[in-house]
Parts: structure tokens; sequence; C-alpha cells
């Protein structure tokens, strides 16, 4: 925790990124601006170890090991699995939470080894969000998931983002408690940066947005990517960095879950600040997945975006 | 736009299929209904307009809400 | 839910709007904290303008709401509502001309034979502020509360309301129960005139004496309660219905002071003076109204709403509303259909006998807002998205009311002689 002159600012590691939470606190509320931090914090932890697919005891491992027969989830995890299959439908199965498995076969690290195609034909029957058997409880606090055998789930698509926003959302809960005002309106920024996914519910004064480098190259050629952001999410989907190139021909790293290999001229990443993180990334997401049309999608959706192609 | 239609198009389809089941929505489906043009009174100026003038004119007045009344009105 | 995706006529956006609020349930959303900052006004102004000169109206409102969070709401309001022009005094006209003494009682006023007689005194200007605050009590609970102040020279009314709602089965259904209060006092100019009592004859000798036995006192009041109870239930992601029953109590000064009765010595006979109109003191309307709102695939939206009232007067009325709004990307247009039809209420009558009023007739009214007629409204709205946030509307309706002949034993007469209404309604509006 250091004071940087007008607002607080706490570092941490999680999931594989430098975090970031800017608080727009006065010096003296020093201590409320740690607690604050370490309930975001704490928050981004949790689901890391809740929904890593690295850890062989979380959760998600527990989730793979039941694959194959019918199990009960809790409700936060049926509001992820909700999202996810809406999701699904609405990018009509190329956002698919199955697809992870992929990676198996394909590794973009700039090199020309593409997989054998053989290789990527023998994991499609493993994906395919339509053959995961799921129901959701009509009030949302529960639901049953069949895994078949075989089947992987990967949240990555979406982790980030959520944690980001929730972090966000249980500091201003605290932060409300503590002021004992019900009037979002008037409470301090906070912003929370995990790894370039961003959330935030105001800006840090009035005159000034949030200023905030990314280290992605989403936005390519501009000096230091730095991006200004009032209030709400901000995410990138997509990577520049991470490609193949084989005869001539580059591979972007975007699977289509349907073929095994990459979705053909969609842009190397797009960057998309909508009212909450989530919906960020998932705009992201789903703009990348229109491939040559991404552009036209995102003009459609009137959010502020940023494309690198 | 060929894509976003055919998205608008699925999004129907799941509707179609979700829909005669039972009554009501999820949460996350309130997308349609959450636009201020699904409200069941989405104009209350024009309303309470049509309130004022239909209360000076008729007979009847009221029913979906408290409209008109509170004038003299001739 | 309201926040910058809501507002995009795309349905990608908004469903991602509302898949985001699921997500984060229960958190203090950060999406609204931009919307939360700003009053949201909606500011009008309807000219209102009968056929032969009859009323003109003007009428500025201005609506700003604060949205403090998602359910938490306050609303103003402010009307200013001028008037001028005739207006049909109740008498039927005659083959001779008419003369009417003013309600003011000094001067008076020449109808021509054969025309329908009209009060020409009409200039008032009514300022009218109303405030309103809703809030949710817990998850399934939400209250409102709200008050109301409206004045004109002759009328001055006050009002609270408030109503619960209770949400079941996931907000899918929602009741409400609501209520009101209204306290009017009306202060006609002239003073109140003495129900049935005869006009004062302009010019004659006993004129003032005559005028001063037509009028007691010079303020009286009336308290309205309101009740309702009301289903509000989401049939699918497209279909949103309302049911409502309500019930409506009016008890203390309910006549129109400013009209009368003519009185004729026989059906199609001559006209042998004006009574004042007498109401009864109470009054009991209940209806039932029913909505149906539907959001096609194109994003078009039909609305179709039916009322069926009824009152212990004997009054029974059907309205049927339907609007159609077509989504034109930035632009819509919404056309607007509305047909109304109510029965008379048992003591109207366009005219009174000579016999009847000595007989002892103690209820009678020739106003025809209380007499048997149809009305029809033909309008068309159109709207433009300026800006995300901004809109300009404006709408042109024509309303006409008809009048159908009036079959009675004792005293029958042609629809010809009883007034029809012709207006035009003009509303330009802008949101911001």
């Amino acid at each position: 925790m250091s004071w940087q002159g007008s607002l607080f600012l706490a570092r941490f590691d999680a999931m594989a990124s430098p975090c970031e939470i800017l608080l727009a606190l006065p010096r003296e509320q020093q201590s409320l601006a740690e607690k604050l931090a370490r309930i975001a914090a704490e928050e981004v932890w949790r689901i890391e170890a809740t929904y890593s697919r690295y850890r062989p005891d979380n959760f998600f491992a527990r989730l793979h090991q039941q694959a194959g027969q019918w199990q009960e989830v809790d409700a936060e995890t049926t509001r992820l699995l909700d999202f996810a299959d809406q999701a699904w439908q609405l990018s009509g199965g190329l956002f698919d939470i199955t697809s992870g498995i992929l990676r198996r076969v394909w590794s973009f690290d700039g090199s020309d080894r593409l997989p054998d195609p053989d290789a990527v034909a023998a994991l499609l029957p493993r994906i395919g969000w339509d053959q995961v058997g799921w129901e959701s409880r009509t009030d949302s606090l529960g639901g049953r998931l069949f895994l078949p055998s075989g089947m992987e789930l990967d949240l990555g698509g979406l982790g980030k983002e959520y944690a980001a926003d929730r972090a966000l959302g249980l500091a201003l809960q605290a932060l409300q408690a503590a002021l004992g005002s019900a009037q979002s309106a008037s409470l301090p920024g906070l912003l929370v940066n995990l790894g370039g996914d961003l959330a935030a519910n105001a800006p840090p004064s009035e005159q000034a947005p949030w200023r905030v480098g990314i280290e992605s190259t989403a936005v390519e050629n501009q000096a230091a990517s730095l991006l200004e952001l009032t209030r709400g999410g901000l995410a990138t989907s997509g990577d520049s960095r991470r490609y193949l190139v084989c005869d001539g021909k580059r591979y972007g790293h975007l699977l289509n879950p349907k073929t095994g290999w990459p979705l053909q001229k969609a842009p190397r990443s797009v960057t998309v600040s909508a009212p909450t993180c989530v919906q960020s990334g998932l705009v992201a997401s789903l703009a990348l997945l229109q491939g040559e049309a991404a552009e036209t999608f995102l003009k459609q959706t009137g959010l502020a975006y940023w494309l690198a192609a | 736009m060929m894509k976003l239609q055919r998205i608008v198009l699925l999004l129907l389809i799941g509707l179609l299929i979700s829909g005669c089941s039972s009554w009501g929505v999820k949460p996350w489906e309130r997308d349609l209904l959450a636009a201020d043009k699904m409200q069941l009174i989405s104009e209350p100026v024009e309303m309470g307009l049509d309130d004022h003038i239909y209360f000076s004119k008729e007979g009847s007045s009221g029913g979906r809400s408290f409209g008109g009344g509170g004038c003299g009105c001739n | 839910m309201s926040n910058d995706l809501d507002k995009k006529s795309l349905p990608l956006g908004t469903t991602l709007a509302a898949l985001g609020c699921a997500l984060l349930q229960g958190l203090p959303n950060q999406a609204q904290a931009g919307e939360l900052e700003n009053w949201d006004v909606d500011a009008a102004v309807l000219v209102y303008s009968e056929s032969d000169s009859r009323v003109q109206a003007a009428e500025p409102v201005i609506s700003a709401t604060r949205n403090f969070d998602s359910e938490t709401q306050l609303n103003l309001k402010l009307v200013l509502d001028t008037l001028t022009g005739a207006s049909p005094n109740g008498a039927l006209p005659s083959n001779q001309p008419q003369t009417f003494t003013r309600p003011s009682g000094k001067g008076s006023y020449t109808t021509d034979a054969g025309e329908l007689p009209l009060d020409d005194t009409f200039r008032d200007t009514r300022v009218a502020a109303s405030a309103d605050w809703s809030a949710p009590i817990n998850r399934d609970w939400t209250y409102s509360v709200g008050g109301h102040f409206s004045s004109e020279h002759d009328y001055l009314s006050t009002g609270t309301n408030a109503s619960l709602s209770r949400y079941l089965n996931q907000k899918n259904t929602t009741l409400t129960l609501a209520g009101g209060l209204s306290l009017d006092s009306i202060s006609p100019e002239g003073g109140l005139p003495v129900g049935l009592s005869s006009m004062a004859v302009p010019g004659s000798g006993s004129f003032n004496s005559d005028f001063a036995a037509s009028r007691s006192g010079s303020e009286d009041d009336k308290l309205v309660t309101d009740l309702l109870f009301g289903v509000t239930q989401v049939i699918n992601r497209r279909t949103l219905m309302q049911f409502n029953y309500s019930l409506n109590r009016a008890d203390g000064y309910l006549n129109d002071p400013y009209k009368v009765v003519s009185v004729l010595d026989q059906p199609g006979g001559t006209t042998q003076g004006y009574r004042y109109e007498q109401r009864p003191d109470s009054r009991i309307k209940q209806a039932l109204f029913g909505q149906v709102k539907y959001q096609l695939g194109s994003g078009d939206v039909a609305d179709l709403s039916y009322r069926y009232q009824f009152d212990d007067w004997g009054l029974n009325s059907h309205t049927l509303e339907f609007k159609y709004r077509w989504d034109l990307g930035r632009h819509y247009l919404e056309p607007q259909l509305r047909w109304y039809t109510q029965s008379a209420v048992d003591f109207y009558q366009p005219y009174a006998l000579t016999s009847q009023v000595n007989g002892g007739l103690d209820e009678v009214t020739a106003d025809y807002r209380l007499g048997d007629f149809d009305a029809w409204t033909l309008g068309v709205r159109y709207g433009y998205q300026v800006t995300e946030g901004q809109e300009a509307y404006t709408r042109l309706s024509l309303y006409q009311q008809t009048t159908d002949d009036f079959s009675s034993s004792t005293t029958p007469a042609s629809g010809d002689d009883l007034p029809d209404t012709t207006a035009v309604m003009w509303i330009l509006g802008y949101k911001f």
C-alpha cells in the first residue's frame, strides 16, 4: 500500500498477472484503504483458488473428477455457467468454455509449428457446450451439471473479468458500509486492474479520468498503451503476440471450437469498455469471433473500443 | 451484419424453445423487458397529458393508475 | 436495470447488459454510477385545440426523475395549463337567441338561434406539481409515496398516495396495493349555485335578488379516495401483462358549478328558463383494467389495453387503446388508436320539462360529458434519438366525440342538438 500523491495504490499478484487496486481516498483514511484493498485482493485470490484449472485440489478439479455423472453445483458456479451458456448461444457456438482442451495441440509461440491435423480432429468430439448437460434451478441458486468424460471446462475466458467486477463490488459494499451511505453515486472512486482487465465505479476526481497503462499490446503503436477510463469496465480479448506463421500465412491464436483451427481474418486483439468488466470481456470476445466483421460489430454495440489489426 | 442477424435469430430460436414451458423469465432474460419502451407506462409525460384531457372530456378516469383528477376541468 | 447498454436498440447489447447483471447479483453495480449522477428530464408542451373556437389550451410540463439506484427513484413534475375559449354550458340550442347570465353574475352572453350555447368566459391558468418517491424495502417488497398540488383560480386540489408492491416468482409476478386521498376545494366565480335553482334572467327587474337566491356560499369541497389492486405478470422475454381492479370514491360537492339545464314546456317546445344542475353528493366508480405489451423480433412494441368502468351513477364505459411502436433505428413511429364509449348517468337529460322541475326533480345534469357518446382518438407519435440519452419527440392526434340521439319517452332529443367535440392535440417534447 503506497500513497501516490492523490490516491492509494496497492499491488499484488494473482491469476498470473500483476494486479493493482487504486483508491481515491483522502490520505488520513489509510486504514480504510488497506481494508478495502485486502477485501478486493482476497476476493481475486478466492476466485483464482476456486476456479483455476492449474490446481489439483480445488473445486474446479473436483468438478472434473466427477465427469460422467450428474453433479450439483453452487450458486456462484451456476451464475457463471448460465453466463457461459448465454454467451455460447449468443455467439452461435463460437464462445465455448469446453474448447480449452485445444491448447494441448496448439501453442502460439511465434514459430511455424502447426499441429498435426489428425491430432486436432481427434480432440473435436470432446468439444462442444451442447454436449454438456446443464440445468440451472429456477431460482438460480444452484444447478445440475453433467460433464461427459474426457471433456474439460475452462473459465479462463471470463474468470479474470469476473474477478475484477467482484473485487470492485465487494470493496464498494464495504465502503458503503464504512461510510454509512447508500448513495453509490457519491462514493469515492476505486479501480481494480487485474493485468489489464479493469473495473471502476467512478473517476478519481471530478476533473480527471483514470489513466491506466495496459501491458497487453491491445493498442499497438500507441505510446505506452495508456488508456483513459472514467467508470465501468475495460477488457481485452486476443493477444497480438500470440500467433504462428507457416508458409507465409499467419495463424492467430483464436480457435474456432467447431473446426479446431484459428479463425481467419480476425483482428489480433480487441479492447472494449462496457459498464462492467465481464460485459467488456464478452463483447471483446464476441467481436473477435466475428472475424473481419469485428469492427462493424463493435460499432453496432455503441461501446468504446480499441482494435489492433 | 449477417452474423449479427444470425445471433438475433439464435436468440429468437432459444426463446421459442424455452418460451412456452412456463410463464416468467430468468434474471438474465430481462434484457428486452428492461428497455424503457417495454415499461407498462413507457411515456409517463404523454400519459399524464392524455389523462388530463380525457378526465376533462369524459365521464370515466383512472383504472391504469390514479390518472387525471385534481382539476376543475371545464 | 438501466445502464449504458440498455439504451441501444441492438438486441445483443441489451442481452449483454442483462447477462452482466445476473452474474454480479447483489453487488453494487458500478455500471449504474454514470446514470445516477444525472436527472432524467422529460419536457413537453401540449397544444389542445377544439374546433368552432371552443377550448384552446397550452400545457407545458416538465418531469425530472432521479435514480438513486436501480429501484430507488424520485420524480418531480410541474405542469402549467392555460385555458381559453368557450365550453358548452349544458343548455340546448333553441330557435330563438338565448341570453345567459355569466357565472359571476356580472354581465351576460347571448347565443344565436340554432347555435349550441357556449359559455365564453373561460380563461384559466392551472399550476400543478407532484412528487413521487419509490424505493425497495427489501428483496421482495417495494413501496412508493407521493403527493400532488394543483391550483386554479376556482379550484384547489391537494392529495397524497402510497403503494406497496410484493415481488413473487423471481420478480416475474408483482402484486401492488395502492391508495390515494385527495381533498379538493371549489370556489366558483360568483359563488356556489344552488342546485336546481333558476338562473337569474339578465336585465330583469328582480335580477339582483334572483341572482342572490341562486347562490349559496362561496366554497365547498370534495374528498376523493382511491384504492387499486394490481397484478403484473411477465409472460416471457417479450410479453408483459397487467390487470388492475380499482375503486374510486368521491364525496362532497360533485356538481359542475358552470353547467345549467334548459327547461322546456314540452319535448321540442319552447325554452322556459334554465336551472343549475344538481348531482348526487357521492359517487363510487369501479374499474377493471388490462394491458398487454409485446415486443416483436424487430424490436417493435405492440401495446393493447382495455378498461371497463362502471359506477353507481349508472355510467358504464369501455376504453380500448392500441399503440404500435415501429422501430426504425434512431427513429420510431407510433400510430395510436383509442376507442371510448360511455352510457349516460341515470340523471342525465338533454333538458328538463317544466312538469319535471315542478314535480320534485331532485337530480339532473345536461353535461354532455355525463351523457351517451362515443369517442375516437387517432394519433401518431414520432421520436428521434438525438444522442444517447436524448430524444426529441412529437405527437399529433385527433379526438372526435359523437353523440347519438337521446331516446327517452319524456325528454327525447336529436343527437344534432347535443354537443360533439372535435379537437386536435399536438405534443412536442424533449428528453435529456
